[in-house]
């Protein structure tokens, strides 16, 4: 960690119903660093998105109560949130399963010009992470992580 | 899946036009709820469905799915569908996506 870095960490367990917990967190920091308010709605849904695939993915098929790493400790989902000068990383991080993510960012697209009957149901939380951010970085080495950056751009200065 | 007030859903039948008015968060937690509140009214092809999204703060990907499920199964079997009063916050979502066209009602 760099000195001029602060970091905030929210652990959860690895269930759909902490992930609203983990949004009110990020706004509540996301303010007090001064985005605007689409900036944080975006972030809202892209952190729910990774935290949804660690909920879905990481742990979908395991024995209840287990992780793919240390199969005695609960699912859990790591986050923290790192305060840079100039933008904010958001580090969503579990100990399940890896998910092929070379393989995901290939299929995320959007729905532009399709048919309603190519339109496809799933698969959107990835592009939505890649659209809403600036930056998004997805590790899969124990367990996945997902790296969120959104930049800083200071009211009054140019874009 | 435990009964959420996070998502409030309200529905209005009247003179073969049904109205799912969707309020709160509809995400992995609530889908459930509106995927089952949706499932029988999907079916009812001889009237027009429609989703009204003003109450609704916040959606994610598992929302949208739904959402486009349900266009889905409308187009298939050839029965009226749209979703109306979508909040900007939502509507940038759904333009991402590429669903806003099919969701917004066919001018006659």
């Amino acid at each position: 960690m760099k000195a001029n870095e602060e970091v905030v960490l929210l652990q959860v367990p690895a269930s759909a119903e902490y992930i609203d917990l983990v949004r009110l967190t990020l706004y509540g920091l996301a303010v007090k660093i001064g985005f605007s308010y689409e900036e944080i709605e975006d972030m809202k849904v892209a952190v729910s998105e990774a935290c949804n695939n660690a909920v879905l993915y990481a742990y979908g098929d395991l024995p209840h109560g287990s992780t793919a790493s240390a199969p005695d400790v609960a699912p859990r989902i790591e986050i923290r949130f790192i305060k840079q000068a100039d933008a904010l990383s958001i580090v969503v991080k579990d100990d399940g399963r890896s998910f092929d993510a070379a393989a995901a960012a290939r299929k995320a697209q959007p729905a532009t010009g399709k048919s309603v009957e190519e339109l496809q149901a799933g698969g959107l939380g990835l592009y939505l992470m890649q659209a809403l951010m600036d930056q998004v970085e997805v590790n899969s080495e124990a367990g996945t992580e997902v790296v969120l950056t959104k930049r800083l751009v200071r009211s009054g200065e140019l874009a | 899946m435990k009964q959420t007030d996070k998502l409030i859903l309200r529905t209005e039948n009247k003179e073969g036009k049904c109205t799912v008015y969707v309020g709160g968060e509809l995400d992995l937690e609530s889908a459930a709820q509106m995927r089952a509140a949706m499932s029988p009214l999907v079916e009812l092809s001889d009237r027009e469905l429609t989703i009204n999204l003003r109450d609704l703060r916040y959606v994610d990907s598992t929302g949208i799915g739904i959402i486009v499920s349900v266009l889905k199964a409308r187009h298939a079997n050839n029965a009226p569908f749209a979703v109306e009063a979508i909040p900007p916050n939502i509507r940038k979502l759904f333009d991402m996506t590429g669903i806003t066209p099919f969701l917004l009602k066919q001018q006659a």
